[in-house]
Order: C-alpha cells, then structure tokens, then sequence
C-alpha cells in the first residue's frame, strides 16, 4: 500500500461509468455556485423568520449538490496524470499577467471533497441557529466559496484573493455568534490570518519580480527558475504564512480563542479546511516549487512541527476547560502534516496529501465533538465535567473516535497518513521524527486524562443536567467519523471481490497519486 | 466628434449653474424637488455616455490649454459616476440644500475633469482650486467654522502649490507639460528642481487628505452633510490624485526629485490612514481614514514612476472616486457613532451592503474594486524592487480591513436599537436610494470583474502620458 500511494498506479483500471462527466466550469461551480446562493440567501425576503429553515435548507442542499458533484469529478479523476485536471483558463487582467485559472491534480482534488464533506458536517451543526440566520447561512456560504477557490486556484493572484476573502466571513462569523470572549477571538483570527496574507503577498509579489514581472500564473511562478536566495526568502514567507493558518507554534495565537469561542459549525470549517489551506499552500509552493529552499528550510520546519505537537499535548493536559483542550489538540493534526512536508521524501509527501483529509476531519471532528459536548452538558469547565459517559453514549463514542484519530489508530484514515508519515521521515528528519512521536506519546496522555476525567470518571453530582447528542449533531459527527473510518478502512477503495475492478470509489489515496510524483520528483531517492 | 468632445463638461457646468440660479431665484417647486436629484443624475449619466463615446477623439482644445486623451477618458468617466451614483445614493434629507447640494459636486467634477485634460500648470491648477472650492461651499452650510479652517488651509495648500509651479515654470522655461517632460530629459535633477517639486508635493498632499496632513480635512469632512464629506473625502482628494499623476508623469525623466518625498507620504498614509481607522470608534471618521489609507496606494504607485505603476494608481483611482465619494452619501447622518448604524443591515439592507462594500472596497479587502486597484499598484512596487514600501501598504490593508469589520459588527450583528434611544436616524427609505445603493453595489463589485479592460484603458491613459 506504500509503494502504491508514493506514486501512481502504472496500470489504470477506470472506475465503471468513468468518461462520461465532464464540465468546463466544474471548478468555477464550486466557487461561485455557494457565492450566488448566498446572494439569494441575502436578498430573499424573511419576514419576521418565516423562511429560517428554508435559508438552512439552501444551505444544506447546496454543500450537498456539491459533493454530489464533487463524487462525480472524484470518480471521473484521471489517476494516473501527473497534470492538473478540470482546468479553466481565462484572461483576467492581462495587463498585470493576471489570468483566472483554475485547475486541481491529486492533492487539490483530496481537499475539494474534504471540503465538501466539511461544508455539510458545518451546516448540520450549524442547525440550531436561531438568531440572524441569514446572515449566519450567507457567511457561512461565503467562507466556503473562499475555501474552495483557495483550493483550486493556479494563478498566486486567485489564491491570494480567495485566502484572503475567506477571513472576512470567518471573522463575522466569530463575531457574531460566538461565545463570550469572542470580541478578542475574532480580532486574533484577523490580526494572525492578516499577517498570513501579507507575508502570502509578499512572497508573491517577490516571486512575480523575480520572474520577471510578467504573469502571476503557478505554471510560470512557481517553475521558473529562480536564485536560491530569493527562494529562500519566499519560501520564509510562505512558511509564516501557513504558519499562520495550520497554525504552528508560535503562530498558533488565534487558535484556542477562536476554536473555544466560535459558533460549532464555525469552529468545524475552521478546524477541517480554512486550516488545511496552511498546509496546502506549503505544499504547492514550498515542497513543489522550490526544492533548494525546501530543503533548506525543512529543519525549521521540522522544528516547528515538532514544538506545535508537543505543546500542544502539554498544554492540552494542562487545560481545564474542555473546548480549549479540544482547540490545542486540534493542532496536532497540523503539527503533523507539517512534519511529513519537511521529510522530503516521496513517501513522507504522500503521507502530508494524505493528511490534508485525515487530519482535517480529525481536528474538526475533536473540537466539533467537545463543543457540543459541552453544549450538552451546560458546561466547558473539566472541574464540573465528569462521568459522562453513561448518560451521553452517542458522544462518548465519537469523543473517543476522534482521540483516537489524533493519535492515528489502526483502521482509521490517519493511521494509514501518520504511518506514511513515520515511515518516510525517519531517513530523512530522524531527530524530528522522534520529537514528533515523543509528542503524540504525551498527546496519548492528555487524552487518556481528559477521557477519563469527562468520561468515565465518578459522576459530579452537582453538575448541571445533561443530554446526549441530537439527531443532527448526531448526523454531523457521524460525518466526519465515517470519513476517517471509510479512508482508514478502504485507503485504495473497495473493489469487487476476486479482480480489482474499483467499485464506486477509485481509493483516495489512488486519486491523490495524480500529481504527487511530479511534486516529489525533485526528492527521489530520499527516504525508503 | 471631435466637438462632442466638451460636451460632456459643458453639461456639466450648464445643470450647476441651472441649479444655483434656480435656487438663488426660487424656481424649484416642492413637487419637483423629488425628482430633481434623479434627473440630475441622469444628467451626468448622459454626461459619462457622451465622454466614453466621443471621448476616444483625441485632439486639443483653447490653444493647448486643454488635452483630450485616453488619461482623460479614464479620469473624466471615473469622476462622471462617481458624481452619479453620489446623486443617487445619497439621503437628500440629511442634506443642507438640494439645490447648492447639487450643484457643487458638479462644479467639483468639472473640476476634476478641467485638471484630467489639463495640458499645462495652469489648467492643472485651476481644475484643483475648483474641486477645493465646491467643497469649503458644501462644508459653510452646516459648519461654516470647519469651512473656514479648510479655506485656510487649502489656502496654504494652494499658495504651497502656487509657489511651486512657478519654480518650477521658471525652471524649465515652459508650462507645457509635454514639453516640460521633452525638455527634463535633457536635464539632470538638481536643487534648483528638488525645491518646488517638494513645494508642490507638501501642497497636493493636503489637498488630497494624505497623513498627516489629513488635520484639518477630514475634521472638515465629518461636520460637513453626507454628500459634503464625500466631496472633501473623494472628489477633492481624486483632484488632487488627478493633479499629481500628470505632474509625476512631466517629471519622470527625473524621478529623484520626487520620489523620495512620495514614498514617505505613501508610507505614512497608509499605515496611519490603517491605524487610524482602527483606533477611532466613529464610522465616519472610519471611513475617512481608510479613504486616506488608501491614497496612500495612489501616491505609492507614483513612486515606481514608470507605466505600469502610473496605470494601476489611475485604476485604483477609479475605484477610489466612487467607493470614498459615496461612501459617507451612504452612510447618511450617522452623528450618533457607532451605536447609529446598530442594526442597519436588517433595516436598510440595500444601503448597508452599499457601506459595507464601500468600507472594504476602501480597506482594500478581495474581491472588491480597491483590491484589485491595490494589487495593481502592489504588482507594480514588486516589479521596482519597492519591498519595503509594499510591505508596509499590506500592513496598512490588513489595519484597514480590520477595522472595517468592526463597523460590519455593528451594522450586520448588533440588534437594531429602539427607535427612540437612536440619537440619529438612519437614511430615509426612497425608490432613488434603494436603487443607487444597488447600482453602486453593482459598479463596486464589477470593477473587479471588468479590471482587465478598465486596467486596459488605465494603462492607455498613462501611456497617453509619454510613460513607456
């Protein structure tokens, strides 16, 4: 199975029914489909609420149409390309070298149906909003758009466009609906993912000088061969700015403030896949761009991998309220995933894409399952929670599903990631790997702290009454766990009995191949 | 055609002075006082038609003083529906005078239009004093103490300015500003040259609100009515941004004696413009700074002084006109603070989105038209080498949307508040302003869209400049 994710299947054996959808605008659906929506969305007439639910309803369908969507490309994905696929190309402002173009390979399309899969989870647990929901479902749409155009773009213009749009939403979002501290948590989100853009911009506007000044497209910034120099100073700046957003420590600031404070379904979308765009972004323009910085800089990056896991468990242990034990654990999947890019190696690369899903439903799933844990139980503090267990078995399931995610446990979709990960580090960041590792094992403890204390310790007497999950907030997590478990079951996709004929699903770690061993090319030879 | 082309100026100043008459005479009758500003609006709708269709003729006019090129295309549309959209959007009842109110954003626009087709210092000169002095006119109506504080100062300004175009005529030997650039190239930057252009830069810097010279304009602009702050904020300063791009481009053979004073303007406007927004509570004072904050980016695109950084501050210039021109119409009375626009997006959505839109368009937020007139400049700085300057243009953005989206907080999350503890009211609900507020919605959102030939013809107007 390792051999198969480092690179592409030799022989491609089509899914049944593959060729027959194909769309120009595929991409450009998934941006401007949610945006248009969200326009109907704000300009529907809601008098006096009477069409809350309908708003909900636009919202979930369009995440749904969407994956739908989505599925089809996934399946129609051509694994064995090394190039980009779906591409729109259209001249933009020419007059700058601005071109609208979009396109997706096998990591891009691993994040599309993440983010899918993510938009639906933050609208099922976005169900119990009851104050200005319009505004909510708008934001909420919007945030996706943002994300998704992040994911696909081509050109540094469209990227830097869509990663910076996606912070306004977010920060309205937090603002509006978030708990009591929420003032400071939106304001850090701006302040830290303000930074992020900035150093985005420059690092863009460098590299576009160094190639000199004449388009903006990826396939010309990022393949043009520039001095190492410049390269290392571009790619410092691309690594503050996926700090920014994973985060890493010391950049992590906003994290625990936003992912403690802001509305559940915010706190999923934010955790699942505005994050991940930290990491995606390292990928496309550090590892896949620029190898002579890469590697220059995989130690630091290593390093700060390595610091984010390990304070992040300690921290966590240390916590005592429980949606900010959630916020730094949900770090560690990005700590992670920022290690297996710095390995530079075939393998370790595969192990990041991999990554990109599985600890995006990870992270999403811990702080998605201990918010509404503590909706449910009147209380985040870990003084009052205790023995929930009997009285919340749906959330004690899932709670332990997603520690048990974090800390990559066979037949789930991070185990398969982390095990890539570990396998094609240990040649090439020995001292990183086992940092990394040294962090999970205090990780292992923390959750074994809090699990026992929330879970199955002696019940509090004095605690507020409880009650278990509801049936969307059951739907929402039971998402997210499916995910990781279908990924972590079927890595390479069921296939019929007897002859490897792929069923429905071509395997994501098949589909993410297309492109992984162009992105790796450069550090053949490293790692197993 | 080529007598078409005044036409759209000679509009214009005909439906001022029609309006001033017929206020001073009393012949505007209650009835049609409804449907004047929708007329007028349509007016400079027709005036902006006639200049984007004859206005491609090229040709001189009154002996060379006046230059009809594609920079003044570029400007004189700009400007047209800025005064348009300001005329529709604006709430007339927290106005001071229809009439007057009327009238003196046109004779601004003719003023920025004079200075946009300007072939020499004078007419560069007389086209700036006009915009400045519709709106010390605008601001006497409600505060005549701020209106005098601005005369004086804009008369500093102005005597700053005066001063240093005569150095510099006497200089070069020649007002002409295509031959002032023909006869530069010839000539090493000197003392003698240094001088009058820094006299000159001191005073388009107060014109145009730059930081920090920004002290007694923009205390002018938030006494003024909605549409009065619009014009010091906008139409003023875009005079001024106007005035200062054809000066740049007749001083480019020798851009040492400017550009050192240009990037330290830039620098300050935009991360003071930024910080300032952020640190003030008011949303017009809000507005007002951001609308600095990103003149700044105009000035900073002047720096790189070659064309690509010409055109994209003249693009970014277009954006700037509309969003800080009917920025504060949008915003209405708003006296009362923050607290005023409470709730605003559910009672009056149309005109809030318009706010919102033109408060992050100003930020510089994607994928409004500020953004992509910033990127512009950004892509240009990059190209010069300019890191520092850009660097400290994104901080100013990032402080800039930041404290946008605290006047979105208010507007879109905060509960409306009961009508009787609003200490101002929101603007009144007419078929013209909900019309405007969406037109304007629109033109913010599409100038992005259609940047590639707006940018297109921006490039041609600086080219139109002598910028290779």
């Amino acid at each position: 199975m390792l051999i198969a994710a480092a690179s592409p299947t030799p022989t491609p054996v089509s899914v049944p029914g593959a060729g027959i959808f194909s769309s120009p605008l595929l991409l450009s659906l998934t941006i401007w489909v949610p945006v248009a929506l969200a326009i109907a969305i704000a300009t529907m007439p809601n008098p006096r609420g009477r069409y809350d639910v309908l708003m909900k309803q636009i919202a979930f369908f369009t995440n749904f149409g969407l994956l739908f969507i989505l599925f089809i490309a996934y399946n129609q994905f051509q694994t064995f390309l090394p190039t980009m696929q779906y591409e729109e190309k259209v001249p933009w402002l020419q007059a700058i070298g601005v071109t609208y173009h979009l396109g997706v390979d096998g990591p891009g399309m691993v994040m599309l149906i993440l983010s899918a899969l993510i938009g639906i989870a933050s609208v099922l647990a976005s169900l119990g909003i009851r104050e200005r929901v319009r505004s909510y479902f708008c934001l909420l749409l919007l945030t996706q758009a943002s994300v998704n155009g992040a994911i696909v773009a081509r050109d540094m213009f469209v990227l830097v466009l869509f990663w910076a749009a996606a912070s306004i939403p977010l920060a309205l979002l937090v603002l509006g609906w978030g708990g009591p501290r929420r003032h400071p948590a939106a304001w850090r989100l701006l302040g830290y993912w303000g930074l992020g853009t900035g150093a985005l911009l420059v690092g863009t506007m460098a590299l576009y000088a160094a190639t000199g000044g004449a388009s903006f497209d990826m396939d010309v910034l990022l393949k043009t061969a520039i001095s190492p120099r410049v390269q290392l100073a571009v790619g410092l700046l691309m690594i503050v700015a996926a700090a920014t957003r994973l985060p890493l420590f010391p950049l992590h600031g906003w994290a625990r403030d936003v992912y403690g404070e802001a509305p559940i379904g915010v706190a999923v979308i934010v955790a699942g896949t505005a994050s991940r765009l930290g990491a995606y972004l390292l990928l496309r323009t550090l590892v896949a761009a620029e190898p002579a910085a890469a590697h220059l800089l995989a130690p630091l990056l290593a390093a700060l991998a390595a610091l984010t896991v390990g304070y992040a468990a300690l921290v966590a242990m240390r916590a005592t309220d429980l949606r900010h034990a959630a916020a730094y654990l949900a770090l560690i999947p990005g700590g992670i995933t920022a290690f297996a890019l710095a390995a530079l190696s075939p393998l370790a690369i595969a192990g990041a894409v991999l990554s990109f899903f599985a600890g995006g439903l990870a992270a999403a799933l811990i702080v998605g399952v201990c918010a509404t844990l503590s909706e449910r139980a009147q209380s985040r503090n870990l003084q009052v929670l205790s023995g929930l267990a009997p009285r919340m078995p749906v959330l004690t399931w899932l709670m332990v599903i997603a520690g048990m995610a974090l800390l990559g446990v066979p037949l789930l979709a991070t185990f398969t990631s982390e095990l890539m990960t570990f396998f094609g580090s240990f040649k090439t960041q020995p001292i990183g790997a086992f940092a990394v590792a040294a962090g999970l094992g205090v990780a292992a403890v923390a959750l074994a702290v809090l699990f026992r204390r929330v879970l199955f310790g002696s019940p509090n007497p004095d605690a507020p009454g409880v009650s278990d999950a509801s049936l969307g907030e059951t739907w929402y997590m039971a998402l997210l766990a499916g995910g990781l478990l279908w990924v972590g079951v079927f890595p390479s996709g069921p296939t019929l009995p007897g002859t490897g004929t792929p069923l429905f699903d071509p395997g994501l770690v098949n589909v993410m191949a297309a492109g992984i061993s162009d992105i790796a090319s450069p550090y053949a030879g490293t790692g197993p | 055609m080529k007598d078409l082309v005044l036409v759209p100026e000679a509009l214009v100043v005909a439906a001022a002075a029609f309006l001033l008459l017929a206020g001073r005479l009393g012949w505007i009758r209650p009835a049609a006082r409804r449907y004047l500003p929708g007329a007028i609006a349509v007016v400079a709708l027709l005036a902006l038609a006639i200049e984007l269709w004859a206005g491609a003729t090229l040709g001189t006019y009154f002996g060379g003083g006046l230059v009809q090129d594609r920079f003044a295309l570029f400007a004189k549309a700009a400007v047209l529906l800025a005064v348009a959209m300001a005329f529709a959007v604006v709430d007339w009842t927290a106005e001071d005078s229809l009439s007057i109110g009327l009238a003196m954003p046109l004779l601004a626009a003719f003023g920025v239009m004079v200075a946009a087709s300007a072939g020499d210092l004078v007419a560069l000169w007389a086209g700036l004093e006009l915009a400045a002095a519709a709106a010390v006119v605008m601001v006497s109506l409600r505060r005549p103490d701020l209106a005098l504080r601005l005369l004086v100062t804009g008369g500093v300004a102005s005597a700053l300015l005066l001063t240093g175009l005569a150095f510099l005529y006497a200089s070069v030997g020649t007002s002409d500003l295509m031959t002032m650039r023909e006869v530069l190239f010839s000539g090493t930057p000197t003392l003698a040259l240094a001088i009058p252009v820094f006299l000159v830069i001191s005073g388009l810097a107060v014109r145009a609100t730059l930081a920090p010279f920004q002290l007694v304009s923009i205390p002018a602009s938030l006494g003024a009515s909605p549409l009065g702050a619009g014009l010091v904020l906008g139409l003023v300063a875009a005079a001024a941004a106007t005035v200062a791009i054809k000066l740049v481009a007749a001083l480019s053979p020798i851009p040492s004696v400017y550009s050192s004073y240009l990037e330290v303007i830039a620098a300050a406007a935009m991360v003071g413009g930024g910080a300032a927004a952020l640190a003030t509570r008011s949303p017009r004072a809000r507005l007002a700074y951001l609308a600095a904050g990103q003149i700044g980016w105009v000035a900073a695109g002047l720096v790189t002084h070659y064309r690509a950084g010409l055109a994209a501050s003249l693009f970014l210039l277009g954006a700037f006109a509309v969003a800080a021109t009917c920025g504060p119409a949008v915003m209405g009375r708003a006296d009362g603070g923050e607290p005023a626009l409470a709730g605003m997006g559910v009672l009056r959505p149309a005109r809030a989105a318009a706010l919102a839109l033109a408060m992050l368009s100003l930020a510089g937020a994607p994928p409004l038209a500020g953004f992509f007139g910033e990127f512009a400049v950004g892509a240009a700085l990059a190209q010069t080498g300019s890191f520092g300057l850009l660097a400290l243009g994104i901080l100013g953005s990032v402080l800039s949307v930041a404290a946008t989206a605290g006047t979105l907080r208010v507007m879109y999350i905060q509960s409306p508040l009961e009508e009787a503890r609003r200490t101002s009211r929101l603007p009144v609900l007419t078929r013209l302003s909900s019309f405007g507020a969406v037109a304007f919605c629109v033109v913010i959102a599409a100038y992005g869209l259609l940047s590639s030939p707006i940018l297109g013809l921006a490039n041609q107007g600086a080219e139109a400049l002598g910028l290779r």
